[in-house]
């Protein structure tokens, strides 16, 4: 009798021993909450590239002015390296080692000139969060080898004194507007004008890419799309022909009645009684 | 029979009167109720999409974006409930950040930042004036006797007449109503139409509820 109820006490602690030892493994381990969504983006020009992450090809002859992804890749530290098309990892001309890809983000990983001219990545966290509705977001990134830019729109610029390898961004009405790029302070256009189509509800990211010396100065977009808000309503009446609510004098009505009913009643009554 | 007692009684009749038509308006007055509400969620699910057998990375030129081809519905035809509205492209209002009704009732109006009629997928949304204290009844007046089954006809910017079905009527307190779902550009694609309705606060002059019909293509 004892033996079987030390058994049984014994049997119930393994059980919960297991029971917390499950909750550890799971807890322990992040895994499908945190992937990230990966872009990458080409703006180094005339050089084509295969592109390898942790030692795999992942994209192959990957021109200037392409844009790939976007990837889900799980959160964690990853080597990047560009390649000239065919030529093995081992000479890589540009690579990355332990690239840190936080969990649930979205984000571009752009190769391109520094200010000097020298090929360089640098990976961008795209703002993904909701724009009111009626809104676009604009995005801009100086990934150019060139000095420090304003950016306008319909001729008045928007971002001011951008430097490479900064972004700029702001929510703007939807819609196309005309854009340029000219050296900071200055009415010298460096890149454009270009018609700028802004859908309601997407984030478009412009890459100035290229280098001013080389004068291959152009522009990469990359489009995120789903950040779309609803309305803050629909009214649509105030007329108030089809409310279908009971209003306050049927109420008055209603009570009129039975106020009726029973003064009435009362009456009946005590006007029978005597007769009796 | 005395005369206070005949008056009791008239008394009694009037009163007897007085509460039968309080109770005939309070019963005409119940909201037709909700159909299809069912079938309305289960549109705006997005459609799952197969596992891709090989993970193979997507690559676009990363041009400028241009000007999507949309088709905007430009008129709208409801046989049931006698409606041939002039359909205008409306977007927000941007004090109230409010969907921009025509203000003209007999207009109606197209979200333009959501699907056009070519969509292959989203919602569709077209909303119109119940009615107006200055115009009287707006071309959705009768939006709310619309039930499934009946059948509806918008026409494209681009002249082809696209036949729609009605799966649902619903109706939700505007403080309550899932706005997300009408304005999803996700799941099946449909078409919303949206008004007002239930009972009016005649001191903010302003209905409680909003009135939504789905419709699928026919």
């Amino acid at each position: 009798m004892q033996l079987s109820y030390f058994r049984r006490v014994a049997a119930g602690g393994a059980v919960a021993a297991l029971a917390f030892a499950g909750v550890g493994a799971l807890t322990a381990t992040p895994a499908y909450a945190a992937t990230s969504k990966v872009s990458v983006v080409h703006g180094i020009p005339d050089t084509p590239v295969d592109v390898y992450v942790n030692g795999e090809k992942t994209l192959d002859n990957f021109k200037p002015g392409d844009v790939a992804g976007p990837l889900n890749l799980e959160e964690g530290e990853y080597d990047i390296a560009l390649t000239k098309p065919g030529e093995p990892v081992g000479s890589a001309i540009l690579k990355v080692d332990n690239a840190a890809v936080p969990g649930g983000a979205n984000i571009s990983i752009a190769a391109h000139l520094d200010a000097a001219g020298q090929p360089k990545i640098t990976p961008f966290v795209n703002d993904v969060s909701k724009v009111d509705a009626g809104k676009a977001r604009l995005i801009v990134r100086h990934t150019a080898a060139a000095p420090a830019v304003d950016v306008r729109a319909g001729g008045t610029p928007v971002f001011e004194e951008l430097t490479n390898p900064n972004e700029a961004k702001g929510d703007v009405d939807a819609g196309s507007v005309k854009a340029d790029v000219v050296l900071a302070g200055t009415d010298t256009v460096a890149i454009g004008p270009a018609d700028l189509d802004l859908r309601e509800g997407t984030a478009t990211i412009v890459y100035a890419i290229g280098s001013a010396e080389g004068k291959t100065l152009d522009v990469v977009a990359q489009t995120i799309t789903g950040l779309h808000s609803a309305p803050g309503g629909v009214p649509s009446g105030d007329g108030g022909q089809a409310g279908t609510g009971v209003g306050t004098w049927w109420y008055v009505l209603a009570g009129a009645g039975v106020l009726l009913l029973l003064g009435g009643g009362a009456r009946v009554a005590t006007a029978r009684t005597p007769r009796r | 029979m005395t005369v206070r007692n005949r008056g009791a009684l008239a008394a009694m009749a009037a009163g007897a009167a007085a509460l039968t038509v309080a109770a005939l308006v309070a019963c005409g007055s119940q909201p037709a109720g909700n159909v299809g509400a069912e079938e309305a969620s289960t549109l705006a699910s997005p459609t799952s999409a197969p596992p891709a057998a090989a993970p193979s990375v997507p690559v676009t030129a990363g041009e400028l974006p241009a000007g999507a081809e949309i088709v905007p519905p430009v008129r709208l035809v409801i046989p049931e409930i006698d409606v041939t509205a002039t359909v205008n492209a409306v977007g927000i209002n941007e004090r109230t950040n409010e969907f921009e009704v025509p203000p003209s009732v007999d207009q109606i109006g197209w979200y333009r930042y959501g699907p056009g009629l070519e969509a292959g997928a989203g919602s569709v949304v077209i909303a119109g004036h119940v009615d107006s204290a200055t115009q009287g009844r707006g071309a959705f007046f009768r939006l709310r006797e619309l039930d499934q089954g009946d059948t509806l006809t918008a026409t494209g910017s681009d002249g082809t007449a696209r036949r729609y079905r009605v799966v649902a009527r619903e109706e939700y307190a505007k403080t309550r109503i899932p706005l997300d779902r009408y304005f999803a550009r996700d799941g099946k694609p449909r078409l919303t139409l949206i008004t007002c309705g239930g009972p009016f606060d005649a001191k903010a002059r302003r209905y409680r509820d909003n009135i939504v019909v789905t419709a699928v293509p026919a």
